[in-house]
């Protein structure tokens, strides 16, 4: 409680409006600006807006508990089929490869109705169940990372980390069933020694999966904070504890909990200076009657994430120049090229509905010359069709900036990218679909300096 | 484009005078309209209905026309109308002109030859008589202004026929050389490229003794003429569009069998929208759709909330009209002929939620609708400048001199811009609106693009539901795979309401302007609340019809 009253205790070098890019990616993050509370301190500090009250019986937990080393929050939503084998594997990751840690599990649950909780607490690790709040728009449609309300969940798990003295906190994704046991020690590990704040996943996948990220996210990324991260919405992720205290204390963080919670906190990371790393995993797989695999919603929520979080950090990555990789750990895995089942002529069909019904709602978006552009594609041949990514880099940019300016019912803009985003897809899969993985991946290097290239136009046009 | 086109379509109607003064004369013309081409598009405008353009000596607003094949030079010159309409075109919107096709003015040189000239060869291109007496069951239109059908001309010592103002005398269709000749006017217009004509006035042409002279067999069989020569010539998507202010089933033998007119306007619709909203009871709309007769599948009704006319109230009960005096007309300068010369937001007392529930079942209900300049931002109007100049007005652009519309001296303009404290160009302006997200403007446009999302709304039937509230209006709109829930609050409190959604159990209600997902219909009546004149509008999502699959869905983030 001290702590909150001290005026001695303000502000360090690492604290908002003190940014600064760490370039080099290594450990030069700021300094600790207050210091951690007490092992198992069980009291929200006044200076911690966000820091949530998880009720009485979470408070005794807690304290019962005593300190922790390391929390692995594990986030449910009706996973009661996957929950367990997922709790064995952080159970037998920490023994293995956390020698001399104390860990917790922190179930966070979104409202489970299925014995999701019974399921998480027969692990050899004590658990600690937390109910958090969650929109119904999202238990309705439950977005692409499976748990309603997860910036809720995740703001609970802080919150408990916090108290328990946590070094690391280890986010896991409940329903993802290929997760091993080396997973924990490769998120945990950097944080633990002190090298990383926050270490993102990365997953082993095909080239035909994660197209939305790997055509408009992970470049919008590299464009806007300089970091070369593979997989930005990586549902597994480590956080120390010094940046878990410092997203406590950010006054903005409370507008930013729905959806955009991870990019937001990523683009915070970056800007306060924490140290940013990515971990090769392996291949995800994914077990989940929940999650959204409705396109235009996930490209919704995802592109509204990124776009939302542009306004917020616009000081801080229009003044990004460049970009460089993360320092990572892990062995970083090819891009599989077995021969998938994707339906390019679906795609161009999807492609060429979006030209003849939604031109009204790209007139409002688009710049005239991009949509001379767009509309100048020739979708007619199915086998030879491109998409220029100097072109595609604009047509985001201009749906960035339509977000931004508001030009259009947000959803409806956001939802009016799909059949464009069709149209690249298609044009990737033909044109990866006789390369080599290497060259594949030179393929979607080559989308993500288009949208570094194109950056002065989307900054010129940002007000 | 298909050629039934305007079914989908979103109409303008616009004054060439009154959208923007490019050549600074105080009279607003064909550049300006042409400058002005982006923002209709951008409005999500289809196809602009142009008000008569032609010259004339302008004693009723160009319906007086006196040169069927020329541009009124305070508006341009055919070069002008020609690249206005390339700029359309070239954007994708199409253009639909006024043709006055039962009067001219008694300027033009076919009346001054007929009256000059009893045997010449106009002498019987209009109807003249040596008596007033004849068709005396059909009434005069114009009470307001004119006392009987009939006019004495001094030069041919005659009366001559005219159903609407004096200087307007009736063109005589039984003369086959007339019918020739407006046939090769509309000729000259779709030569260059126009999209269509709304025809004005089209249920008086034949005139026949013992009948009250509207809607005649004989007016018919021209119009189908018509019909059949343009389609041949001109490739069949070129519309026509009837403008007949009669009650629903005298309207549809105006569509024939498909090979009359596309379109024709709903009039009776109108003034019950208001009277729904006003008495808060769905009844009046569910009513008037109980009396509108199907119409052939390649017809069209034509929907308007206001028009450049008063709101007429010919089509609704004397007892209907008095409420509607007493309701919306206050002040008895607001009154004219049968009707009340008000715009929209006026009429709504600037009700921003009751303009937006009108908005919202106008582009709801069957048909197309037909958006009134101004009308998207919330002009006002001013009753005080006399016949229906007050809905006239110049567009409001911005809160700058003359509104942006002019750079001439204020008082040159042809009408003063509207400038009251709350509807005044300061308050009410495009370039104000165009920045607020939430404006009506911009609220406007949002509407129109989900109205585009659905070949329901154009094409649809319609299905209302009875719920017990009588404030609550619910129907489904249905296209092929579509259907289209639209539920509103006709009144100023909030209301619940039960529906009976049984027949679509399991679909999820998907609301469109904001892409929310609402909890699916289950086997009870589906319950919501809406707010004070709240709406919504609900794609009803099967449950079997599942989203079409691309293969990269399940790891698509």
């Amino acid at each position: 409680m001290a702590d909150a009253l001290d005026p001695n205790v303000g502000p360090g070098p690492g604290s908002p409006g003190d940014r600064r890019i760490d370039r080099t990616g290594g450990h030069d993050g700021p300094q600790t600006p207050t210091r951690s509370p007490a092992p198992g301190e069980a009291v929200v500090r006044l200076d911690m807006p966000h820091a949530v009250a998880l009720g009485e019986r979470v408070d005794a937990e807690l304290a019962t508990l005593g300190p922790r080393s390391v929390a692995i929050a594990l986030l449910t939503y009706n996973n009661a089929a996957t929950a367990k084998v997922v709790a064995e594997a952080v159970a037998a990751g920490v023994e293995r490869h956390l020698d001399g840690a104390t860990a917790v599990i922190l179930n966070a649950d979104a409202g489970s109705s299925d014995g999701t909780a019974h399921a998480v607490t027969s692990t050899a690790l004590p658990v600690v169940r937390i109910e958090h709040p969650t929109p119904l728009a999202e238990r309705l449609t439950v977005p692409f990372h499976g748990v309603p309300g997860r910036g809720d969940a995740l703001a609970a798990v802080f919150t408990a980390a916090h108290r328990l003295g946590a070094r690391a906190l280890v986010i896991v994704e409940a329903d993802v069933v290929s997760i091993r046991d080396e997973w924990i020690a490769r998120l945990a590990q950097p944080v633990l020694a002190g090298k990383a704040d926050l270490v993102n996943g990365a997953y082993a996948r095909h080239r035909y999966e994660g197209t939305i990220t790997n055509l408009i996210v992970a470049p919008l990324i590299r464009m806007l904070y300089g970091r070369r991260l593979h997989q930005p919405f990586a549902g597994h992720q480590a956080y120390s504890a010094r940046l878990v205290e410092h997203i406590l204390v950010q006054p903005r963080w409370g507008g930013f909990r729905r959806d955009v919670t991870d990019l937001w906190m990523f683009g915070t990371a970056v800007a306060d200076g924490f140290a940013v790393w990515e971990a090769w995993l392996g291949p995800r797989v994914v077990r989940s009657t929940a999650r959204s695999n409705d396109l235009p919603t996930m490209v919704a929520q995802t592109l509204g994430a990124i776009f939302g979080v542009m306004h917020t950090h616009e000081d801080l990555w229009l003044a990004v120049r460049g970009s460089e990789p993360v320092p990572d750990v892990g062995t970083a895995a090819k891009l599989g090229v077995d021969p998938a089942r994707v339906d390019v002529a679906r795609m161009l069909d999807g492609f060429r509905l979006g030209v003849r019904d939604l031109l009204p709602i790209w007139e409002h978006v688009l710049a005239p010359d991009t949509l001379g552009d767009v509309l100048g594609l020739d979708a007619g041949d199915g086998t030879r069709f491109r998409f220029p990514n100097d072109l595609w880099a604009r047509v985001v940019y201009d749906f960035a900036l339509g977000f931004h300016y508001d030009v259009v019912h947000r959803d409806h803009l956001l939802r009016s990218l799909v059949p464009l985003y069709l149209g690249r897809t298609a044009a990737f899969v033909l044109e990866a679909e006789p390369r080599s993985a290497d060259a594949t991946e030179a393929l979607l290097d080559e989308v993500a300096v288009a949208f570094e290239r194109q950056k002065p136009y989307l900054a010129e046009r940002w007000r | 484009m298909s050629q039934d086109w305007y079914k989908d379509a979103i109409f303008y109607e616009v004054h060439v005078k009154a959208f923007f003064d490019a050549d600074g004369n105080g009279v607003g013309d064909f550049a300006g309209l042409t400058a002005s081409l982006d923002y209709v598009k951008e409005l999500g405008v289809d196809c602009l209905w142009i008000l008569p353009m032609y010259p004339s000596p302008l004693r009723d607003d160009g319906y007086d026309i006196a040169d069927f094949r020329g541009i009124h030079p305070d508006y341009g010159t055919v070069e002008d109308f020609q690249k206005f309409l390339d700029g359309a075109h070239a954007r994708g919107m199409r253009v639909i002109a006024d043709l006055v096709m039962n009067h001219t003015s008694d300027q033009h040189p076919w009346f001054q030859a007929s009256r000059t000239d009893p045997t010449g060869p106009y002498g019987d291109w209009y109807v003249w008589s040596d008596t007033d007496q004849r068709y005396r069951d059909a009434r005069v239109i114009f009470i307001d202004t004119e006392k009987s059908n009939w006019s004495w001309d001094p030069v041919r010592k005659q009366y001559y026929w005219h159903r609407f103002f004096s200087h307007q005398p009736d063109l005589n269709w039984d003369n086959p050389a007339v019918r020739t000749a407006v046939l090769d006017v509309m000729r000259f217009w779709l030569d260059r490229g126009l999209d269509g004509f709304r025809c004005d006035a089209v249920p008086y042409l034949i005139e026949r003794e013992g009948t009250n002279c509207e809607n005649l067999p004989e007016s018919h069989d021209i119009l189908k003429v018509f019909r059949r020569v343009i389609d041949d010539e001109y490739g069949g998507d070129r519309i026509l569009l009837a403008e007949a202010n009669q009650w629903p089933e005298d309207v549809r033998p105006y569509f024939g069998d498909g090979d009359e007119f596309h379109m024709a306007f709903h009039f009776p619709l109108m003034p019950r929208l208001y009277m729904a909203v006003r008495r808060e009871d769905r009844l009046p709309i569910t009513d008037i759709f109980t009396h509108t007769p199907a119409i052939p599948p390649a017809c069209q009704w034509c929907l308007f909330l206001r028009n450049h006319d008063e709101l007429t109230l010919e089509m609704v009960t004397n007892e209907e009209r008095d409420y509607m005096y007493y309701a919306y007309a206050s002040d008895p300068q607001m009154k004219l002929n049968l009707g009340i010369r008000r715009r929209l937001a006026p009429l709504m007392d600037n009700d921003r939620r009751r303009v937006e529930l009108l908005n919202a079942l106008l582009l709801t209900l069957p048909g197309s609708p037909i958006i009134y300049y101004g009308d998207e931002i919330g002009m006002g109007d001013n009753v005080y400048l006399g016949d229906r100049n007050g809905v006239r007005t110049p567009m409001q652009w911005s809160s700058n001199r003359n509104a942006d519309f002019s750079t001439t001296d204020s008082a040159r303009l042809y009408l003063p811009v509207v400038n009251d404290p709350v509807y005044g160009h300061q308050a009410v302006n495009v370039a104000t609106q165009s920045r607020q997200p939430s404006s009506l403007l911009n609220t406007m446009k949002r509407m129109i693009a989900v109205r585009k999302q659905s070949g329901a709304f154009g094409r649809g039937t319609i299905e209302f539901l009875r719920p017990r509230n009588g404030t609550v209006l619910a129907f489904i709109r249905r296209f092929e795979d579509d259907a289209i829930l639209v539920v509103a609050n006709l009144s100023e409190r909030s209301q619940p309401v039960e529906l009976d959604l049984r027949a679509h159990q399991g679909a999820t209600p998907v609301e469109l302007l904001g892409e929310t997902r609402f909890p699916p219909v289950g086997d009870t009546p589906y319950f919501l609340s809406l707010g004070p004149h709240g709406y919504y509008w609900f794609r009803l999502e099967r449950r079997d019809r599942g989203p079409v699959r691309y293969g990269i869905e399940e790891t698509a983030v």
